[in-house]
């Protein structure tokens, strides 16, 4: 092991640091939530097969699609019970997401997360008081 | 703050490394990649490894598992009864390897060095980590008189799937056919009721059917109470005879006989489900803690970090959050995870709210299949995953059109996870 790291290039030396300066970047906003809809819609929202691609839909069209499935529940659909999951907020960013492929910017991310957080919060502990 | 702390102590004892023996500048940065080390490769450390490498591939990523592909329970049973070869749920390493970086380790891991850090494997490969990740799947306990290569559980896909298919196949015409569902939690809720169906839709379409007793430890249907009741009730009220509350206590397969708590039952053949608990690996860190009637790792669901033994982290079936365990909800805590894990490496605290969910079609009949979903959020109160209210629901009746979703999620449900 350490005969391997004495005849590293520069070049690999360079590569490593910048790996290990990657290591330390955060998350976008909206990632991880969007990332559970891939069981079914395929990684990144490329369905493979039978399923609805997201990736590329608009944000508007997901955010409306969204939250008519969750306003009116119909029982014999299973993405109407999957989207009751979600709060309006949360909603939006998954959308985001799709739309985006990931690519906003991390000021305009880090600004809606916060703001969306506490809207989601509330949104969620009344519908848990509704029930 | 326990974070922050622990990510200090990485970077302190990669900078005393430096300075003690004067490594190079090129040895320091190395010492700074994180290492994630996985221990299984089922649906949640091959989803775990690949979105570790996707989401962030300066993180090296060396995933453990000893058997050549995964076999996914998940329509398995639809191999029992002939209708889907082997191929069809034999899912490979390569994507992960090739695609995303994922070193493989073709080994069985036999220790793990929780203070060291070290993981050890059969072939006594010493593998270092800065954070582990024990996706086993399950154990099973031992059922007196039970030999599992003579009546295969198929309850981890593979070679006993073959087995059980090939008793189904040898079942007498008018013979008794004997399984059992253990106390929950085990592996996927409605899977020994939707196996329970099949075995009855087999038998009925060969024209053999005599009687499928369907033993179950619990007091009732565990999953999809509509729709097994009314399968069992109506569809095939001619053979499957269901007893709630009745457990296996041995099995005399010489004289083909089970003995539960009603007394002992005749059968041509059998399905022995055993009862469950966590993967082994799990149990030998240490990560059930000191109460011998914990079965399932405790874990923070922010991060399914061991609430045990630090650095650990335990997704899937083997982990004790009380979601249900299934290869859809096992991907699902692997994101959760691997987002957790990419910003421990940035020094930051988990997402204070994640979501998992879970959404599953089982085959009811040959042509037709329901469903059951929930959603799961953090409830910060509590700190448990609780299901969000009006999620969980099972499908009003199992049509056709279900049947063929079945596949369009199993698909993408497989190509998420491994490839």
């Amino acid at each position: 092991m350490k005969l391997i790291r004495m005849t590293l290039s520069g070049a690999s030396a360079l590569a490593l640091l910048v790996a290990a300066a990657a290591a330390h970047a955060a998350p976008p906003a909206g990632r991880l939530l969007a990332a559970q809809c891939a069981q079914c819609h395929g990684t990144n929202g490329q369905a493979v097969s039978g399923m609805e691609k997201l990736a590329g839909e608009s944000e508007g069209e997901i955010y409306k699609e969204l939250l008519e499935m969750k306003a009116r529940i119909k029982p014999d659909e299973i993405m109407h019970r999957q989207a009751a999951g979600y709060t309006d907020a949360q909603i939006r960013l998954i959308a985001r997401y799709f739309a985006t492929g990931g690519k906003t910017s991390t000021t305009t991310v880090s600004t809606s997360t916060s703001s969306t957080t506490t809207t989601g919060t509330s949104s969620r502990s009344r519908s848990r008081n509704d029930n | 703050m326990m974070i922050s702390h622990n990510r200090r102590k990485i970077l302190q004892a990669s900078g005393a490394l430096a300075a003690a023996t004067s490594v190079p500048l090129m040895a320091r940065a190395q010492a700074a990649a994180p290492r994630v080390v996985v221990i299984g490769a089922g649906f949640a450390g091959a989803t775990l490894a690949k979105y570790v490498r996707m989401w962030n591939p300066a993180i090296q990523v060396t995933l453990i598992e000893p058997n050549p592909t995964h076999v996914s329970c998940i329509l398995s049973n639809l191999v029992m009864t002939g209708a889907l070869g082997m191929s069809t749920i034999t899912l490979r390493y390569d994507n992960l390897r090739n695609k995303y970086g994922v070193k493989l380790v073709a080994d069985r891991a036999v220790a793990i060095d929780s203070v060291n850090r070290i993981v050890t494997t059969q072939t006594g490969n010493r593998i270092a980590y800065d954070k582990l990740v024990l996706a086993p799947g399950i154990d099973f306990d031992a059922v007196p008189g039970l030999d599992t290569a003579v009546l295969p559980h198929a309850w981890q896909a593979g070679p006993q799937t073959l087995a059980l298919k090939a008793q189904l196949d040898a079942v007498p015409a008018g013979g008794t056919f004997v399984m059992s569902i253990p106390p929950a939690p085990y592996r996927c809720p409605p899977g020994p009721y939707e196996r329970a169906c099949l075995l009855a839709d087999t038998l009925l379409r060969r024209r053999r059917a005599g009687r499928v007793i369907v033993l179950d430890a619990n007091n009732d249907v565990v999953a999809e109470p509509h729709t097994f009741h009314t399968a069992f009730q109506t569809t095939y009220a001619s053979v499957i005879d269901y007893r709630p509350s009745s457990v296996v206590t041995s099995v005399d397969w010489a004289n083909k006989t089970i003995h539960t708590n009603w007394g002992p039952i005749r059968a041509d053949a059998a399905n022995i489900i055993p009862p469950q608990k966590a993967g082994k690996m799990v149990v030998a860190a240490g990560l059930l803690g000191t109460n011998p009637a914990t079965r399932w790792a405790p874990v923070n669901p922010l991060s399914y970090e061991s609430t045990v033994v630090p650095n650990i982290h335990v997704i899937g079936d083997s982990q004790g959050t009380g979601q249900p365990k299934s290869g859809h909800m096992a991907n699902s805590q692997a994101k959760v995870c691997a987002d957790a894990l990419i910003r421990y490496f940035a020094g930051e605290a988990p997402d204070p709210a994640p979501m998992t969910n879970s959404a599953c079609y089982s085959p009811i009949t040959s042509t037709t299949a329901s469903w059951l979903t929930v959603v799961f959020g953090y409830d910060a109160a509590s700190g448990l995953m609780k299901p969000v209210p009006n999620t969980l629901a099972e499908a009003p009746t199992p049509s056709g059109d279900h049947y063929e979703d079945m596949f369009g999620w199993a698909n993408n449900l497989f190509a998420d996870s491994f490839s």
